[in-house]
């Protein structure tokens, strides 16, 4: 990050010309206002007038020049001549709701994807009020989900779902689908969608503009060649692996592996999927998580997922599998994929301009590791404060910006996440806590708080008399499931504190 | 002449024994059994004697089911808590849930005790080898049909007369300790502050503290209630938030 001012390495498409020609000539010819004769625009910076201009060099030649000037604008500072730049990094559904609300509010937008076509291994759930919040037409949902089974470790099932309305469902969506519609949609906004892999970033001083080194696939060959951006914020989504979040050094998170194997099965067994997904619960499907069987347009997807016994995952999917064995015989996979799932948000979600959204922060909740709508909801959120601090793309905005956005998203979701970690916490704990899961789900107000909660993303309040009884009615499954656990039962206890993944199982 | 009658006697017998035709003149003296027995009354064999009982009163005193099975013959007619071809069977399971009415005692009262046994080795069964979900063979039993007295005798007030007991000699020997520092007889330690308090902290870490290992188990606990709160709030280290800021 420390560049020296020196010997600025910058190469591009912009000629040496416009150089001569003494004309402000950012990077993107976009959006340039053409200054008057040769006057030079000037900023205050520490209150000495320092005179701006870009040296640009075409090709991979390298370049140093005796005067290079800082570029750096202070926050809050009006940008002269140009809008605000800011970098997407990755095109996933936060990056391109990101990238759509700052196109729409003015700031110039770079949305850098490696993967146009990209299929991401992904349960593909989203919720209801997504598609009302983000105007999502209904061809990309391939199904409407509106029934739920939960099956215990002793094969009880029950039926989640009674209480939803006929205008009630669960979307089931392609990734590489719904991706693709949400970057057209903020490339047809303004955003410039770049097809390219990033490989890292400088930033030029403190308060100077970031230089984003990227691998450029535009010529559509595999290798790609090295190309650079220069952008003032950067929004880090590039998923759960960021590279951004490693360049901002944001921490590291626990993680969840999900595994899931994409099978077709025959035309009377997927009649039975047809609207119903599967959530098997039980330590040999996974000692911390849920095995799914969840319908896609043409297969299901079997899967599981675990955090603190990674190594054991096949042998979880497997079991998955022998679960469903019955309702799925006669499959054959087409697909298998993995993924890392985040648990908890990074230690730091922001650094100077560059901020953090969706997996990349690690906004996913837990006891349903549902991440896709946070994460579109993040981009949003975090763009909405960028384009607010920047007064439409008008000033330089900064860390206070972001920060804004990060304290909006705390006090909005916060309580949603806590009481799924509370969820996961009391119900995911042993065989038993799941059976007692499994038995409370059967009641009515249950499924209805639940469903209220996930479809529309509000922790409801309900009837205080309704959650006495709910509580009372909690306590006494605990304890009855807890009874009728066996003496030399081999069934393992999980914890979900601070100690490492190794020590928070204990068998019974 | 002793002899003679002797064999007279001996002659008389054996010619007993002759069929008729080849007697002449010759008493026919027949052995016979002689028992008092009435018309209606048979004798009860050995088996039948002695202290048995019949019915319903020897209800239950037979012996384990295979032994039964394998004495009178019949040969996989009682099939308890077995996994075949991936589905639980079990001959008490029926409809995908206990029937309670094989659960039944000598008085015809059903037997929890053994509903929840029964529910306590499926469960065993099914973890150690879990069948796959069937949509013909649903599990429909739901452990709170078991009664709530049921529940309580079996498992609460074992546990509640081991605590209850702890309760008493630690009360005594505490009492007693009390009273040989201070000379307070039960009564005044009662009425002071401290013996209250005392008296408090003793019951209430007898009723949670029941394991050593319970000590660790709410460190433990302590720690997952506040450990997602922390990570949640690692962003905003040495940070104030804007809302916060703003209402200073």
């Amino acid at each position: 990050m420390a560049a020296s001012f020196a010997n600025t390495q910058v190469s591009g498409k912009v000629a040496n010309r416009q150089v001569a020609q003494g004309r402000v000539a950012p990077f993107r010819a976009t959006g340039v206002r053409k200054t008057a004769g040769t006057q030079i625009p000037s900023f205050y910076f520490a209150g000495v007038s320092v005179h701006q201009r870009v040296i640009a060099v075409s090709g991979a030649r390298s370049v140093s020049r005796a005067v290079q000037t800082v570029f750096a604008v202070k926050d809050g500072a009006v940008l002269e001549g140009r809008k605000l730049r800011v970098a997407v990094i990755g095109g996933g559904p936060s990056g391109a709701c990101a990238a759509e609300t700052l196109a729409k509010g003015g700031v110039e937008t770079f949305l850098i994807e490696r993967k146009l076509d990209n299929c991401k291994p992904c349960g593909g759930a989203i919720p209801l009020c997504m598609v009302e919040e983000f105007d999502l037409p209904l061809e990309i949902i391939d199904r409407k989900v509106t029934k739920m089974k939960m099956i215990s470790p002793s094969n009880r099932e029950v039926d989640v779902g009674k209480t939803l309305s006929e205008t009630e469902w669960i979307g089931m969506c392609r990734r590489e689908v719904f991706d693709d519609y949400l970057r057209k949609r903020a490339e047809k906004l303004g955003a410039s969608v770049l097809n390219g892999l990033f490989m890292r970033s400088e930033q030029q001083g403190t308060d100077g503009p970031f230089t984003i080194h990227y691998t450029s696939f535009a010529d559509g060959s595999k290798m790609g060649t090295p190309a650079t951006l220069e952008v003032d914020m950067i929004i880090g989504a590039d998923g759960a692996n960021s590279r951004i979040a490693k360049e901002i050094d944001a921490g590291e998170y626990d993680y969840a592996i999900a595994f899931q194997e994409r099978i077709r099965i025959p035309e009377d067994k997927m009649k039975y999927y047809e609207n119903l997904a599967e959530m098997y619960v039980g330590d040999d499907v996974s000692p911390d998580f849920y095995g799914w069987v969840f319908p896609k347009y043409d297969h299901v997807a079997v899967g599981t997922g675990t955090v603190v016994n990674k190594t054991a995952i096949k042998q979880y999917q497997q079991a998955t599998r022998d679960r469903s064995k019955v309702k799925t015989e006669g499959g054959k996979i087409i697909r298998v994929e993995a993924h890392p799932i985040p648990e908890h948000p990074r230690p730091r979600r922001c650094k100077g301009r560059v901020a953090l959204v969706g997996d990349a922060a690690g906004y996913v909740t837990k006891c349903s590791g549902e991440g896709i709508y946070f994460a579109a909801k993040s981009g949003r959120m975090c763009a909405e404060a960028i384009v607010e601090g920047s007064a439409n793309g008008t000033k330089m905005a900064g860390e206070d910006a972001i920060r804004v956005y990060l304290d909006k998203w705390d006090r909005k979701y916060w309580a949603t996440y806590k009481v799924l970690d509370i969820l996961q916490k009391v119900f995911y704990r042993s065989n038993p806590a799941r059976e007692a899961f499994v038995e409370l789900c059967e009641d009515s107000y249950v499924q209805k708080m639940t469903f209220d909660s996930y479809l529309y993303k509000t922790v409801v309040p309900g009837n205080p008399l309704d959650d006495v009884k709910l509580l009372v009615r909690t306590v006494s499954s605990l304890i009855r499931s807890n009874a009728l656990r066996s003496a030399n039962s081999k069934s393992v206890n999980v914890s979900f504190g601070s100690k490492a993944n190794e020590e928070r199982v204990a068998t019974a | 002449m002793q002899s003679a009658l002797l064999n007279r006697t001996r002659g008389a017998a054996f010619k007993a024994t002759r069929p008729n035709a080849c007697s002449r003149s010759v008493v026919v003296v027949r052995a016979t059994a002689e028992t008092v027995v009435e018309k209606k009354e048979r004798r009860l064999s050995p088996l039948e004697r002695g202290g048995t009982l019949s019915g319903d009163q020897a209800a239950g005193k037979d012996a384990g089911e295979k032994a039964r099975a394998m004495a009178t013959g019949s040969t996989g007619a009682a099939t308890f808590l077995q996994i075949v071809d991936g589905r639980f069977v079990d001959d008490r399971w029926i409809g995908g849930r206990w029937d309670l009415n094989q659960f039944k005692d000598s008085k015809g009262e059903v037997d929890w005790d053994k509903v929840i046994d029964a529910e306590v080795a499926r469960r065993k069964l099914l973890e150690e080898s879990p069948i796959p979900s069937i949509n013909e063979d649903p599990v429909n039993f739901d452990t709170s049909e078991i009664p709530w007295w049921a529940w309580v005798r079996r498992f609460h007030l074992p546990e509640a007369e081991k605590l209850n007991g702890r309760a008493a000699m630690m009360g005594y020997v505490l009492a007693l300790f009390v009273d040989s520092l201070t000379g307070a007889g039960l009564l005044e330690q009662q009425e002071s502050f401290l013996g209250k308090l005392a008296l408090h902290i003793c019951v209430f870490a007898i009723l949670l503290v029941r394991t050593s290992s319970d000590l660790d188990k709410y460190k433990g606990l302590i720690d997952e209630a506040t450990f997602y709160d922390k990570q949640w709030n690692a962003t905003w280290d040495g940070v104030k938030r804007p809302s916060e800021a703003e209402s200073q």
